[in-house]
């Protein structure tokens, strides 16, 4: 008898319950059927994950390196989103402002997302710091919209960037798929500009433990990588989930949040 | 050094970007959200926010007084639900005239010997046969009035089935000497016969259709399966009349008329019709039609200008899609009136 897998996810917004629900759909007509369970935040999901409340946790990079750490490295990546392996942190300030490069914002106020937002938060002052610029070099302007859900919501980078259009801060760091949805530059080319991008780094994935074995493990990663774009039923659920195609996960990608989170001395148990 | 204001276009408010990522991004999806434009700009917004919902995949559904009204999304399938035939421009009707040998109390374009022939021709007819083909029609329907009236029906027909697959409705009355040649010539392989006969006895069908008609109608069936044609029955009834009708259905059987070859329909109150359901273009699912006089929405309205469409025949394509933005509109109507007055 097949054993469905359990799969958690922070229920960042309402249309994370479509997403699921298409995705447990789809898996009934699989030999790897699953269901899901939805957590208020990364935490929540880690401990329950740690527990054997479910199997598999759709983690963010934070949540991912977290995981690490509670288990020694014990646990594995199974997939990612073909977007997750290319995600990049944005700089954005006004558009004719002067700013080019991280060394031009020595001196001036970064507004960053919430605390435990890799992409709009940890990241950019592990680029800073990378930089030479520490926090008597940048003022940091921090706005917590949305802790607890990994800056998932986006909130707190619109809240960011508000605070620049405000005069409380002359740059934004924001994830590039926020920088997408204002359209980039382009619907109002007089309005932001990007003057930094990040290198590319690894972003959400599902993380299972060894206790998952291959047997159950495998039939399910096969399953989600049949998801093919060119199927209407299987498109509603990957546009939703902001992806074409559900691909290996690529670790080394993680590489500069590990480093960040140890020299930032970020909690365990964001 | 923390500047005051946003260089760049004076109209432009970012904010209202911002507005819309949050607004939106909270939203269910399918779901509406109202986002207020600021006053003074509000023709700036609105094409900001047309654009922002083209590039973000969700759908501007009105700018009303400053308040712009968006769907989470892409809008659904505009043709979910809907049966393969049902969608609209599959099926191409047109009305090859509209006088007729009877003058039927319920007829929806109000078709008797005195009506003006308005023929659409034949010329027009293989016109419209062709570029039905480009448009990707499956089937054409010819209907009238009573098409075998018409002298040059024949080529009519064949300019149809050399193209399409194609129905004629008729009344079955009139098979015989040259109208009986013309039905011979037609082609067996394309061309379904699909006609009217109201009730399983004369009594009903010729209280609407005139005297002797049923004996006729019956006696064009019996000639039409002998000549080889597939034949459909088509009654039409009082609403009310449309689930009790086990006799019709057996007397078919006894002529040879399968099931799937039989249809019941409601009476409409159009044309001469005084009662029956009420048929508009906002309930009802297009089926294009052409007459002598433009393209209307449905066959059930082609005499009547609020089922007009255009005036335009040609291009056959354009009418078509013409309808079928108005259905789509009708639809996504429908479907923001019920999100916004839920009932539960």
């Amino acid at each position: 008898m097949t054993v469905t897998l359990m799969v958690g996810a922070v229920a960042y917004t309402p249309n994370v319950v479509p997403i699921w629900e298409g995705m447990r759909d789809y898996f009934a007509d699989t030999d790897a059927p699953m269901d899901f369970v939805l957590f208020s935040n990364y935490g929540r999901q880690v401990d329950a994950l740690l527990a054997g409340t479910i199997d598999i946790a759709w983690n963010t990079n934070l949540a991912w390196v977290r995981t690490v750490g509670q288990t020694n490295g014990e646990c594995r990546a199974l997939a990612m989103r073909d977007t997750d392996t290319v995600f990049q942190t944005v700089l954005v300030a006004p558009a004719g402002g002067g700013l080019s490069g991280l060394e031009s914002l020595r001196g001036k106020r970064l507004a960053l997302g919430s605390q435990d937002s890799a992409h709009a938060a940890i990241l950019p002052v592990h680029y800073l710091s990378e930089a030479g610029l520490g926090s008597d070099a940048v003022e940091l302007l921090r706005i917590n919209s949305d802790v607890g859900k990994h800056g998932d919501t986006g909130r707190s980078e619109l809240d960011a960037l508000r605070a620049v259009l405000e005069g409380r801060a002359d740059a934004a760091a924001i994830g590039i798929n926020t920088w997408d949805s204002i359209g980039r530059d382009e619907l109002m080319p007089g309005a932001f500009e990007a003057f930094w991008t990040s290198p590319t780094y690894s972003h959400c994935n599902f993380t299972t433990l060894p206790s998952l074995g291959a047997d159950r493990a495998d039939p399910w990663v096969a399953a989600l990588f049949a998801m093919d774009w060119e199927n209407p039923q299987h498109r509603e659920v990957l546009e939703m989930e902001g992806l074409r195609r559900w691909v290996p996960p690529e670790l080394d990608g993680y590489q500069s949040l590990f480093e960040a989170v140890e020299k930032q001395e970020i909690s365990l148990r964001w | 050094m923390v500047k005051d204001t946003v260089p760049g276009d004076p109209e432009a408010d970012p904010g209202l970007l911002l507005d819309l990522v949050e607004l939106v991004g909270r939203t269910p999806r399918h779901g509406l959200v109202l986002v207020p434009l600021a006053a003074g700009n509000s023709e700036d917004q609105h094409r900001t926010v047309a654009a922002w919902c083209e590039r973000t995949g969700n759908r501007l559904v009105s700018v009303i007084d400053g308040l712009a009204t968006i769907r989470r999304g892409r809008s659904p399938d505009r043709f979910e639900g809907l049966d393969p035939n049902q969608i609209p421009g599959t099926r191409l009707w047109m009305y090859t005239n509209f006088d007729c040998n009877l003058a039927c109390d319920y007829c929806c374009v109000r078709s008797s010997p005195q009506t003006p022939r308005a023929a659409l021709g034949v010329d027009r007819v293989r016109q419209l046969a062709a570029e039905a083909v480009d448009a990707g029609v499956s089937e054409l329907i010819l209907t009238g009035g009573e098409p075998f009236l018409l002298p040059d029906l024949d080529d009519l027909v064949s300019a149809c089935t050399d193209v399409l697959p194609t129905t004629l409705l008729t009344n079955g009355m009139l098979f015989k000497g040259r109208r009986l040649e013309a039905l011979r010539r037609m082609d067996r392989t394309r061309l379904t016969l699909q006609i009217s006969l109201d009730s399983p006895t004369a009594e009903i069908h010729d209280a609407h259709r005139g005297p002797g008609s049923w004996d006729r109608a019956v006696s064009g069936i019996r000639i039409a399966l002998e000549e080889g044609f597939r034949v459909k029955v088509a009654a039409t009834l009082p609403y009310e009349q449309t689930h009790a009708v086990e006799p019709f259905h057996a007397f078919l059987e006894t002529l040879g008329i399968p099931s799937e070859d039989r249809i019941i329909r409601a009476l409409a109150r159009r044309g001469v019709a005084d009662q029956g359901i009420e048929l508009t273009v906002e309930t009802l699912i297009p089926e294009i039609t052409i007459t002598a006089t433009g393209v209307y929405w449905h066959p059930v309205g082609a005499e009547h200008a609020d089922q007009l469409v255009t005036r335009d025949i040609f291009p056959l394509q354009k009418a078509i899609t013409q309808a079928i933005d108005k259905f789509t509109g009708y639809r996504a109507d429908a479907v923001s009136a019920a999100q916004w007055f839920p009932c539960a």
